[in-house]
């Protein structure tokens, strides 16, 4: 199966397109801006250089965060309306996932860590079981201490991913080190989620027929809008 | 205007629009004959707030878009892939609400493989009266007030138009819906008010016209604010008559610069948008001043008063006629103006 693979979740816009796990064609830009202006070209030129045509498309996947707000819903929006009119599945992915997916298989715990913004980082960790990625703790908004006590709980080597965990190196570092057995970072390439390891991801889920309707995807914020956290503040005060 | 014989009345455009608090689709061929219009409207989910929440606002686009696009095209009778081109608000607006149709319209535009046009709120609001009389003649006046703007448009044909006076402060709706905040009248403004006046003495109290001498332009920040310090003045006075001698401030306000406009420009037509267009004291206002000058007065519905995706199908068609369609990297432009 063809699939058109989309992301816009969080430091810029990448789009692949991949015939189950060979990759036709991909193509990426790092920015914070833009994310609008420059995904629906990208997808144009992507599946031109696939040698594609959308009719061809079997589903679409896209990363529904949790990121930066306005530039994920760029590429859920975008993926949606795609899958709508070509009247195709949509699988959504989470960064988190994808983020982990990308450090390949290792024996260490993997820590997928997201730069929330205002000192906070969108979390969740990772192991290999039986070969297989599980994410073995629900993904969570929190300061990056936080994420690095939890690991520390689990005692384990672990492998830090994701523009938060670079961010926050020396924070994670202050926490961990010298408890841990041993720690490392992912580097720079793979600190931001990439359509092409999405695109391996939503491979597999398709093979599981693990989709749904364009119409019922929503986005993962993993953050209340502000106007409703101070809200909820207002009314319990 | 250039012929462009790519685009003509039987051209059919999907309109969509989610520059504020309303997700809205439509389908219009030709530029003004509408097929289908469905607006989800948001007004729920921000009223305990006061105000649209921009990311609230956003949050809704995304769950509503695809239902509202199906709708639209399931109501319209036209099936999808017979959908001649892509139109979609980019400004003025909310940025984040703004880029939720912007990149659903790219995306439908590409796949469909038709063009797509992006389209300016502001002049989709002047289309708006045209979509319930496509006949009228130029030059013709457009009243465009709404929460975020008070404008008065010279349009001396389609595409072709020019603001020739303005708030220079709160626009109409903004007035309404912060005496209403203040009067408790909840959110929207404009309806709570206009129903409640309905009970109220027009004359009870003489709140000041600004600037009805003066120009085209026109302030309404003084008006709310010497209708609080009447109100804190008074505290034992009747809502209804505040609210009453409020609305016929407003209105006497924006038909006097109208006649004055109308006048000014020559105009063979005179017409109403936005949402304080629904006001029904506006409505009869310049139903009579119209009447007296013999300008055909041309009175949108309500639903084409208020933020809906026909409008935008409608002056996408005329600017795809004009200039051709948009680029697919063209993004939102929140800040845009009507110039
Ligand atoms: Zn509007």
């Amino acid at each position: 199966m063809i699939i058109l693979s989309i992301d816009t979740a969080t430091d810029g816009v990448s789009v692949a397109i991949a015939e189950g796990t060979r990759v036709l064609a991909s193509s990426e830009m790092r920015s914070e801006k833009q994310h609008a202006e420059v995904l629906t070209p990208m997808i144009d030129f992507v599946r031109k250089q696939a040698g594609v045509s959308f009719g061809d498309v079997g589903a679409v996947a896209v990363d529904i965060g949790p990121g930066l707000f306005t530039g994920m819903r760029v590429g859920i929006a975008s993926a949606k309306a795609i899958a709508q009119v070509l009247d195709v599945p949509i699988i959504g992915v989470t960064s988190l996932d994808i983020l982990a997916t990308a450090v390949g298989v290792t024996g260490d715990v993997i820590a997928s860590v997201i730069d929330a913004r205002r000192g906070e980082v969108y979390w969740s960790l990772y192991r290999h079981i039986d070969g297989k990625l599980r994410q073995v703790t629900n993904p969570q908004a929190t300061a990056v201490e936080e994420c690095a006590l939890q690991v520390i709980d689990r005692g384990q080597s672990t492998l830090f991913v994701g523009n938060g965990a670079l961010r926050y190196r020396n924070e994670i570092e202050l926490v961990v080190a010298g408890v841990l057995p041993s720690f490392a970072f992912a580097d720079d390439m793979a600190a931001s989620p990439s359509a092409v390891v999405l695109a391996q991801i939503a491979h597999e889920r398709a093979l599981r027929q693990e989709w749904q309707e364009a119409d019922s995807l929503v986005p993962e914020y993993l953050r209340l809008p502000d106007a409703e956290i101070n809200w909820a503040t207002r009314s319990a005060s | 205007m250039s012929a462009n014989t790519l685009f003509n009345d039987s051209t059919v455009v999907l309109g969509i629009e989610t520059s504020c608090d309303e997700t809205a689709a439509a389908v219009v061929m030709g530029g003004n004959d509408v097929l289908s219009s469905v607006v989800a409207t948001q007004i729920d989910l921000h009223a305990r707030y006061g105000g649209v929440v921009p990311e609230i606002a956003s949050r809704a686009h995304v769950e509503a878009m695809n239902v509202v696009i199906r709708q639209a095209i399931s109501q319209s009778g036209v099936p999808i892939e017979r959908i001649d081109a892509v139109a979609a608000t980019v400004g003025p607006g909310l940025i984040g609400a703004l880029l939720v149709g912007v990149a659903a319209a790219k995306s439908v535009a590409l796949v469909l493989d038709k063009p797509f046009v992006g389209v300016n709120h502001l002049e989709a609001h002047l289309y708006a009266a045209l979509l319930d009389d496509p006949y009228v003649e130029f030059p013709m006046l457009v009243v465009l007030v709404s929460g975020g703007n008070t404008l008065y448009v010279e349009m001396r044909g389609h595409g072709d138009f020019s603001v020739i006076g303005q708030t220079i402060d709160d626009a109409a709706g903004e007035a309404f819906d912060k005496v209403a905040r203040f009067l408790d009248l909840g959110h929207p403004g404009g309806p709570a008010i206009d129903r409640i006046a309905l009970t109220g003495n027009a004359e009870a109290i003489d709140f000041p016209r600004a600037m009805l001498h003066e120009g085209l332009d026109v302030s309404f920040s003084g008006l709310k604010t010497s209708v609080i310090n009447y109100v804190r003045k008074n505290p034992t006075v009747s809502t209804a008559d505040v609210a009453a001698s409020f609305q016929y401030a407003v209105v006497d306000v924006l038909a006097a610069k109208a006649r004055k406009a109308a006048k000014q420009i020559g105009a063979k037509s005179v017409a109403l948008g936005g949402g304080v267009a629904a006001n029904s004291l506006l409505r009869s206002t310049m139903t009579t001043v119209c009447a007296e000058s013999g300008w055909r007065l041309v009175l949108p519905s309500m639903a084409m008063c208020t933020d809906n995706a026909a409008m935008i199908a409608s002056a996408g068609w005329y600017r795809l006629v004009a200039d051709g369609p948009s680029s697919l990297d063209m993004g939102a432009m929140p800040n845009l103006r009507l110039t």
